[in-house]
């Protein structure tokens, strides 16, 4: 299967309009799917073969007031890189896991959540992984976001001017 | 026994913590002989092991961040600092993605210096990850001083090369910095024939080595549906029979162009995983001579178009620890709106958690099972 492939086969299955902003490139597809199907369509990603997932994240979106995540999975046996991307609401921003499909994502969640403020419901381990132990989301906020300041934290040394 | 429990409800930071039912908790770290701070949290009762927990970011930088306040060329200096043994690879992904952006390809000899400078970093990274290896399974100290006295060759041509022995910042989205000196093919030339017989002496003394054999197969086992499903990345994948290299399946610089084959393994053991960065080394000086013997002449940068073609790319390169991968989504500004990094060690960390879960594994064999696995911290956290 490529690229062009899977598109036309998701696309039949669910329609043009929850396969949107399909992209195919060389050895990628990048597409955008409403929230209430991602897992659906992760499920069938997941039987058509794509089982590694190399990368997971998040975009933040204020002007839009969205939080873009994408999962980004390769597969062993077409060998290229499929992009689902969804948005979520920037003021309730949940969604849930998807570590009972792939379960590589663990780590990726748990950086998201605590980088991006995503609450993600189902995740066995919602620790802090990269922050300090004794960072506070009430204060100082969650890096990733783009109303995130970090000219609050000074060189030790001082600043030059 | 559930291994779960009580996980966090002690002090962290005490070295062994009682948990019951004669449980203990040992802490190995903060402090390792591997790279930078990361601990090891390892529950067991004396003998097997139950759980190994990963703690990582204890030299987190934000360099995601980082890069969002910096445009494309001023990124490439704090980004490097992620790895500071294996930049080059590093950088790979960044330049490739930027490149894919804009829509530019490299010259062609910019694309061949790239490869030789990549292949260099590969094997001063391999040389040094295999002495530790050797080092965490008793032999103490021999071996890790070989590795990093022959070591030494490479980084005086990487010198030569870019003017710093580490941390080169010599690729550049569109091309690399400057072109190769007079007189570098021979001295590249003669350092792989040296390095070619140093390997000879490592597999006599060590890695055929019937006690090291001893010591590492059969330790953590990473069968091959389990590696791809948790995410494995580089060697670790490999050998655990994955066919997959991403110079061969995502061909990028000079490689699609020159002839090797991607090293692998069907054991899976710790054995297995050093045993496919040492034949990679060799895979890597036949790559070294055919890239400097084959590299044609030109010019060796290209300018970026003033505006971005695409809004965003995801690139993929082969560190020396595995595949790093960056995705980058931009507005069409001149600096990147979100840059999301995953590194191999940050994949490989996830996999190493997971091991105790499936076989049995004894304490003494811990070290020689992280160690193989080649875990960097500072990679993990950015």
């Amino acid at each position: 299967m490529n690229p062009l492939e899977l598109l036309n086969l998701l696309k039949e299955r669910f329609g043009d309009e929850k396969i949107l902003e399909a992209r195919v490139e060389d050895r990628r597809l990048f597409f955008k799917v409403p929230y209430e199907s991602a897992h659906e369509i992760a499920s069938l990603l997941r039987e058509k073969g794509f089982d590694m997932p190399i990368t997971m994240g998040g975009t933040d979106f204020p002007k839009k007031k969205v939080i873009e995540i994408f999962y980004s999975i390769w597969s062993s046996i077409h060998d290229f890189v499929v992009t689902m991307k969804f948005d979520i609401s920037r003021d309730e921003p949940k969604y849930k896991t998807f570590i009972d499909i792939w379960p590589g994502v663990h780590n990726f969640e748990r950086e998201t959540w605590e980088l991006l403020g995503v609450e993600i419901e189902g995740h066995p381990r919602l620790k802090l992984l990269l922050l300090p132990e004794d960072w506070s989301f009430e204060e100082e906020g969650y890096p990733l976001r783009k109303d995130f300041d970090p000219s609050r934290y000074k060189r030790p040394w001082g600043d030059e001017e | 026994m559930s291994h779960d429990m009580q996980r966090y409800l002690t002090d962290p930071f005490q070295e062994i913590t009682e948990l019951g039912e004669g449980l203990f908790r040992l802490n190995i770290g903060p402090q390792l002989p591997i790279s930078g701070q990361g601990r090891f949290l390892v529950v067991t009762d004396g003998e097997l092991v139950y759980d190994i927990e990963v703690d990582i970011g204890y030299s987190h930088r934000g360099i995601e961040k980082i890069l969002e306040y910096k445009n494309y060329i001023q990124g490439v200096v704090p980004l490097e600092r992620m790895v500071m043994l294996d930049t080059s690879n590093i950088l790979m992904g960044f330049v490739r993605a930027v490149e894919d952006l804009y829509g530019v390809e490299p010259p062609p000899r910019a694309k061949y210096i790239r490869t030789i400078i990549n292949e260099l970093n590969r094997i001063s990274s391999h040389l040094y990850a295999l002495g530790l290896f050797a080092e965490s399974a008793g032999w103490n100290p021999a071996v890790f001083i070989w590795t990093t006295a022959d070591r030494e060759p490479i980084l005086d041509l990487l010198e030569m090369i870019t003017g710093a022995r580490w941390s080169h910042s010599f690729f550049i989205p569109g091309g690399v910095r400057a072109d190769l000196p007079n007189g570098i093919k021979e001295r590249i030339l003669d350092t792989m024939d040296y390095i070619e017989k140093r390997l000879e002496v490592y597999e006599d003394a060590w890695i055929y080595n019937e006690t090291f054999r001893l010591r590492t197969e059969g330790v953590g086992v990473l069968p091959r549906d389990k590696a791809i499903e948790w995410g494995a990345a580089g060697p670790s994948l490999r050998a655990s029979g994955v066919a997959y290299d991403t110079r061969k399946n995502e061909p990028y610089s000079a490689y699609p162009e020159l002839d090797f084959k991607i090293v692998t393994h069907t054991a899976g053991d710790s054995y297995a995983r050093g045993w496919v960065r040492f034949e990679e080394m060799k895979v890597s000086i036949d790559l070294i001579r055919q890239a400097i013997e084959n590299i044609p002449e030109g010019r060796v940068k290209k300018t970026l178009p003033p505006r971005p073609v695409k809004q965003e790319a995801l690139a993929r390169a082969e560190t020396g620890r595995g595949e790093i991968n960056f995705y980058i989504y931009t507005e069409g500004r001149d600096k990147p709106y979100r840059v999301k990094i995953s590194p191999a060690s940050f994949r490989n960390f996830f996999v190493i958690e997971q091991l105790p879960k499936i076989q049995e594994i004894k304490l003494a064999d811990v070290p020689p099972l992280l160690y193989s696995f080649d875990p960097w911290f500072l990679d993990a956290d950015r």
